[in-house]
């Protein structure tokens, strides 16, 4: 045919192609023979599968039926879809949600081990689970940590302890079982994993290496230079990451000792209430040594527990002063004096940063922030100590002879003689007799007439005796005065049953007139007062503070800042009344003297109305019983306060004659209890400056307040001494605060 | 039936009983891949000549014809594991078959040209054309001069894209690079050819010193064949359970080597990570609280939606999809990571979750308008309109972001007829639907089809040639429909229920190429 002969045009991809119907155009046959001028296109298959028989003949059947027989299918190999136990093995249903499903990219990973038990690993699993408690979760992690840290080389066994963190016995189980599981593990992991491939390039041709990295899609040299910088960024980040988490686990197994630490000095205390060991005499005989050993190779941990040892060591010293009388003493010596300024400048500092610390702390707590309230817990705290001490150093006048911090060392400054009485209630007291009193050893229950305490380095509680005149009738003294003393003094010791309480309530009052009887007697140096009187201001605040913060933590409402401000009025009316008082009588000593008593009673006025408070907003019953006894138990007031505001800095300005200069930061360790407490803040927070640590400080002291509060809401009967079973209690709430702090810590491990 | 006193080698061929569809009994052609020995019992691993290899499987002697036995050629002894010319022993036949395939590689390369200096190559004598073509090409290329070449589409394109990656650092690397397209050469010719294409400088040496070269990393997953040595012509593994099914893979999947001598792995059906045991399953479910796969659903219609999963960001999904995909697609490899491909899964709804069905990956930047990288429906749900609706929505993804796109090739025996069905079908429907405008002929221009459907150009007219629409009449080209097409059409899309519904996509196209990386 002539028409061939003229080469078609190629298609046109452009050109308008005009649609025919086959029987529209009777003359198509005549177009077929040029067809193909139109180029075949390619299938795209491959060519040796193109010609495949089961293909060619669907496809064939296809051009002739233009639609698949069922025989004329391409045959693939079967597939079952009759897993009878599905519905076991997916329990539980999915709605569809109403909108589409929008994933968080990130928020996939949970942190669960990539470890799946087999029915061997259930098998020991059910062994172990004789002995202990093992969840499943929990060996697959141990599974999963010991394998994704081991690599060629099998993580050795004290790896593995770090790695896990375990107790022995489990730890020990799990690890041998792994190494033999592993040993007979055929893969390389025993989490199957697709092989990677390796830098070498000797993988390269490994069928089963797949996922390479496209390292040549960034193509040029500068690029891949960047990247790899930043690869080697990454991997540096990765090791210090690495190395956050094993810090973060040895934390957490310090944590742990010191939870445990806590427990067993709690425990201490319980038993030696039963043994009746309330002036600690026996503890004494029996930790002394050890105790010095905690508290000074301790500088990181357990500051909270070392200090309870040498806070209780204190307290058993101190315990004989309870009752006492105003004697005259003989001056202080000179060198306490020197110091007395530079320390009084400080605490007022301390006051304030504890007037606004207080109920930040308290918030924190309640937040559970760890941060703030890391106090226990954080391991940086030896970190601000040295820091801290240097000025001090700077300024010691002691020149060759003074005191060098060595670093590491957690020392216990000097504990004046004020610095233990504020903290315990009974010595509370000791505040009217400022350096000296009357003393009593609680053990061989004798008093040991007038002495001055001071605690030296190391927490050793000194006995200073000092002859007076009364040293005589003090004999007699001792069987009266010590029944209320060891009622007073028992608050931190645990329960104080009610059937004292009339004694103590007795003595009490009996105390009152005691002090009211000696008042003029008692020798005050004279410079000191103004101080006195200004921590009589300052020290006050953070009473209120505490006691606010208190109520408005335990319960809504309660002790408001009118009430506050008008106890204060009350107080500085109280002073000018004393003080008046005090110079008709023509006693420059007393008159410091009982501003401070002032103080206390003043402070006690308010922690009563703190604890009354409480339960009044909680409506419980014993409020009329609070309100009853308070007023006239004088004494216990002291003692509340004391406790309330351990730190206070009533109590501080109270000694002020008898102070020894301690450096500054020392001086809330050498505190035993809520100093205690203070010096561990001002120690730990390395986050916050000196200053910030300080602020949070006292909120310890806020804590125990708050605890003193609530607890005296459970305290059926609240009698005088149900102010000693609050001391007691105040234990609990501490230490559940302190467990709570352990959990917390443990969670900020994890995450 | 066998007979023992002959030993049966690797690369043998001879007739193997196999139950055909109709279940009657057939003795292709096989040729023995592998030999093992289970206590005593002997099995061999066959290929069945000119069957599809998911066909492959392990036999037991008495299924082999010994009496007919063909040892394999001196040359091509047992496959080499460097995957050259081992990887396809070659046999009287099979060299004749070579032959041919490379004359249809040589008309589809012209073909493929739009240019008109290389004309109807069928009318020439083949096996001459084809060497000069192969000639010019190669000269071309070893001088690096592309141009010339770049409208080459498909297979050709894979050769010469090599070429215009960047020189890599290092003499090993750039022999590499010559060395793959060495295998190239070598596996579409005969292999006597090959040294006659081999680049100055190179060597065979090179090409079997254990350094096979790498994939080319632009592009997709296309499988270089050169790979296909006998670990991965082999499938390893036996089953895989996914959920409510049990599916026997097709093909080879790098799965980790440990879990596959296990008779069955278990895959998590919605996260997709492999198991070695029920037992561990159990312990995975009560960790992995996925019910969809872990991406963004951007399209729900009824019980059918799609989720967008990026292969940089999930790289643990897109790795599992991967694997388990790689069971059903032979000309797929896991060379590189997942990074420059988005997965989207399509997934069937019950009060269980959303059950996967199938997916396809997509390239976020193809220089080669491919909108599909690898497709795949699972085999349970096969055959039931899926695979179409998993296009169908390929190329909507297509119309939203205003390209033209196409599937990557090469396609698979089940792929190419499913993209076939898919393309006509869209196609016909737009023919059908045409309406004459005043009193004239309806017409159409192949760019308007394009950018209808998003199908590229050259999938119209392929399809067009397929369906045989195409003539030549009076001088100018015209489409026509026969009646036997218009019926197949409308049967076949009254049968065809499941559609992709535009209005339910909430899709939006990233422009990947103003990302640093992916």
């Amino acid at each position: 045919m002539s028409k061939l002969s003229f080469r078609a045009r190629a298609l046109d991809a452009a050109k308008p192609l005009p649609i025919y119907r086959n029987k529209d155009l009777p003359d198509l046959t005549d177009c077929v023979s040029i067809n193909r001028a139109v180029p075949q296109m390619p299938t795209g298959m491959e060519k040796e599968e193109e010609s495949e028989h089961h293909l060619q003949r669907a496809i064939s059947a296809q051009q002739v039926f233009r639609e698949k027989k069922e025989s004329m299918v391409i045959p693939v190999p079967e597939a079952e879809s009759n897993i009878t136990y599905y519905d076991r093995l997916y329990k539980g249903e999915f709605r569809i949600p109403k909108q589409l499903i929008h994933i968080q990219p990130l928020g996939l990973d949970n942190e669960l081990p990539d470890y799946d038990m087999d029915s061997e690993d259930e098998t020991l699993l059910n062994r172990l689970n004789r002995k202990m408690e093992l969840k499943p979760v929990q060996f697959e992690t141990m599974m999963d940590r010991l394998e994704k840290a081991s690599t060629n080389q099998l993580v050795t066994l004290q790896e593995a302890k770090l790695l896990l963190n375990e107790d022995d016995y489990l730890l020990k189980s799990v690890y041998d079982y792994w190494v033999r599981k592993r040993k007979n593990c055929r893969g390389p992991s025993l989490i199957p994993q697709i092989k990677q491939e390796k830098r070498d390039g000797s993988t390269n041709s490994d069928a089963y290496v797949a996922f390479r990295r496209r390292t040549e899609k960034m193509q040029t040299r500068k690029n891949r230079k960047n990247d790899e910088a930043s690869y080697e960024k990454m991997l540096k980040l990765r090791r210090e990451f690495s190395r956050t988490i094993s810090i973060l686990e040895m934390i957490k197994k310090r944590e742990k000792s010191k939870r445990e630490l806590l427990h067993l000095t709690l425990e201490v205390f319980e038993k030696r209430y039963q043994i009746g060991d309330f002036t600690g005499e026996i503890l004494n005989e029996v930790t002394v040594p050890l105790a010095e050993k905690t508290v000074y190779p301790a500088p990181i941990s357990l500051p909270i527990s070392s200090r309870h040892k040498t806070e209780n060591k204190i307290k058993s010293h101190k315990i004989g002063p309870k009752h006492l009388h105003p004697f005259p003493v003989k001056p202080e010596p000179h060198f306490d004096f020197v110091r007395s300024h530079k320390k009084y400048n400080k605490r007022p500092k301390l006051d304030t940063f504890r007037q606004t610390g207080w109920p930040e702390r308290i918030q924190t707590i309640n937040k559970a922030d760890i941060k703030q309230y890391d106090f226990h817990s954080s391991g940086e705290e030896d970190y601000p100590l040295s820091p801290a001490s240097e000025p001090d150093e700077e300024n010691d006048p002691d020149g060759v002879f003074a005191f060098r911090r060595k670093a590491g060392c957690s020392y216990h400054a000097p504990v004046v003689d004020q610095s233990c009485s504020p903290h315990w209630q009974q010595t509370g007291q000791d505040q009217l007799w400022q350096r000296n009193c009357l003393t009593a050893l609680s053990v061989p229950r004798r008093c040991i007439a007038v002495a001055c305490r001071r605690v030296g380095r190391g927490g050793r509680v000194v006995l200073d005796r000092t002859s007076s005149d009364l040293d005589h009738s003090l004999g007699h003294l001792d069987p009266d005065m010590l029944y209320p003393s060891a009622g007073s003094c028992v608050p931190d010791l645990p329960v104080h049953t009610n059937t004292n309480s009339h004694v103590s309530q007795r003595s009490l009052t009996q105390l009152l007139g005691d002090i009211q009887a000696c008042r003029w007697k008692f020798f005050r140096p004279r410079p000191l007062q103004d101080n006195s009187r200004a921590e009589d201001k300052k020290g006050t605040p953070p009473v209120e503070k505490g006691g606010g913060t208190t109520l408005s933590n335990s319960v809504s409402g309660g002790f408001t800042e009118e009430q506050f401000q008008s106890h204060q009025q009350q107080l500085v009316h109280m002073h000018k009344q004393l003080q008046q008082q005090e110079l008709q009588q023509n006693s420059t000593a007393a008159e410091a003297h009982l501003h401070l008593h002032t103080l206390d009673s003043a402070g006690a006025h308010f922690a009563a109305s703190a604890v009354i408070n409480t339960p009044n907003n909680e409506n419980r019953p014993q409020i009329a019983s609070v309100n009853g006894v308070l007023p006239n138990s004088g004494s216990f007031r002291q003692v509340k306060v004391n406790r309330s505001a351990p730190s206070g800095g009533g109590g501080a300005g109270g000694e002020s004659g008898s102070l020894v200069r301690s450096p500054q930061l020392a001086v809330p360790q050498s505190l035993p209890h809520g100093h205690g407490h203070l010096s561990t803040v001002s120690a730990v927070s390395p986050a916050h400056t000196h200053h910030t640590a300080r602020l949070c400080a006292p909120s310890p002291s806020a804590l125990k307040l708050a605890s003193v509060a609530s607890s005296l809401d459970r305290v059926p009967k609240v009698t005088p001494t149900s102010a000693i079973d609050i001391a007691r209690e105040n234990h609990e709430p501490e230490r559940l605060a302190l467990n709570g702090l352990s959990e917390t810590t443990v969670a900020m491990e994890v995450t | 039936m066998a007979d023992h006193s002959v030993e049966i080698t690797e690369g043998c061929r001879l007739p193997v009983l196999r139950r055909n569809q109709e279940n009657e009994d057939e003795w292709p052609l096989a040729e023995i891949l592998s030999v093992k020995d289970i206590s005593g019992r002997k099995l061999y691993y066959v290929h069945y000549v000119d069957f599809n290899k998911r066909l492959d499987e392990w036999v037991t002697p008495d299924r082999l014809d010994i009496k007919k036995l063909q040892f394999p050629k001196k040359e091509a002894k047992t496959p080499m594991k460097n995957g050259l010319s081992g990887s396809r022993p070659s046999s009287p036949e099979r060299d004749v078959k070579r032959k041919a395939e490379s004359v249809s590689l040589a008309t589809q390369v012209t073909a493929a040209t739009p240019v008109p200096s290389l004309p109807a190559s069928t009318e020439a004598s083949q096996a001459a054309l084809y060497t000069a073509i192969r000639d010019a090409s190669f000269n071309i290329k070893s001088r690096e001069e592309h141009e010339p070449l770049t409208s080459l589409t498909t297979n050709g394109t894979t050769s010469i894209q090599r070429h215009l990656i960047p020189p890599q650092p290092g003499r090993k690397r750039k022999n590499c690079g010559g060395t793959d397209e060495m295998v190239k050469v070598f596996q579409n010719n005969s292999p006597r050819c090959s040294t006659v294409y081999l680049l100055p400088g190179e060597d065979s040496q090179d090409s079997s010193d254990g350094i096979p070269s790498a994939p080319r990393m632009t592009g997709s997953l296309v499988s270089d064949r050169s790979h296909d040595d006998i670990v991965t012509r082999m499938k390893n593994i036996g089953c895989i359970e996914l959920g409510r099914h049990r599916l026997k893979p097709w093909y080879f999947s790098p799965y980790p080597q440990e879990l596959t001598s296990l008779p069955i792995i278990y895959l998590c059906e919605f996260c997709l990570k492999y198991l070695k045991s029920l037992k561990c399953l159990q312990r995975h479910l009560t960790k992995c609280n996925l019910r969809h796969p872990p991406g963004n659903e951007i399209y729900r219609k009824g019980t059918i939606s799609f989720f967008e999963i990026d292969g940089r960001k999930n790289k643990a999904y897109s790795q599992n999809l991967c694997l388990l995909a790689k069971c059903f697609l032979d000309h797929k490899t896991l060379y590189y990571d997942t990074d420059p491909f988005l997965f989207y899964v399509m997934t069937e709804y019950d009060p269980k979750g959303f059950h996967i069905v199938g997916y396809f990956s997509k390239e976020k930047e193809s220089t080669e308008d491919y909108n599909v990288a690898c497709i795949l429906t699972l085999p349970p749900y096969q055959r039931r309109g899926y695979g179409k609706l998993l296009i169908e929505f390929s190329y909507e993804l297509s119309k939203v972001e205003g390209k033209t796109g196409t599937p990557e090739k090469p396609l698979s025996d089940l792929g190419l007829l499913s993209y076939r069905s898919y393309w006509s079908q869209t196609i016909l429907e737009i023919l059908m639907d045409l309406k004459s405008e005043n009193g004239e002929r309806p017409q159409i221009t192949i760019n308007e089809i394009s950018e209808i459907t998003s199908i590229k150009k050259e999938d119209v007219i392929s399809t067009l040639q397929y369906l045989n629409l195409i003539n030549y009449y009076k001088g100018q080209y015209i489409l026509t429909l026969s009646e036997d097409i218009v019926e197949g059409h409308e049967c076949a899309m009254q049968k065809r229920h499941l559609r992709i519904d535009p209005k339910c996509l909430h899709f939006t196209p990233k422009d990947w190429s103003k990302r640093g990386k992916w």
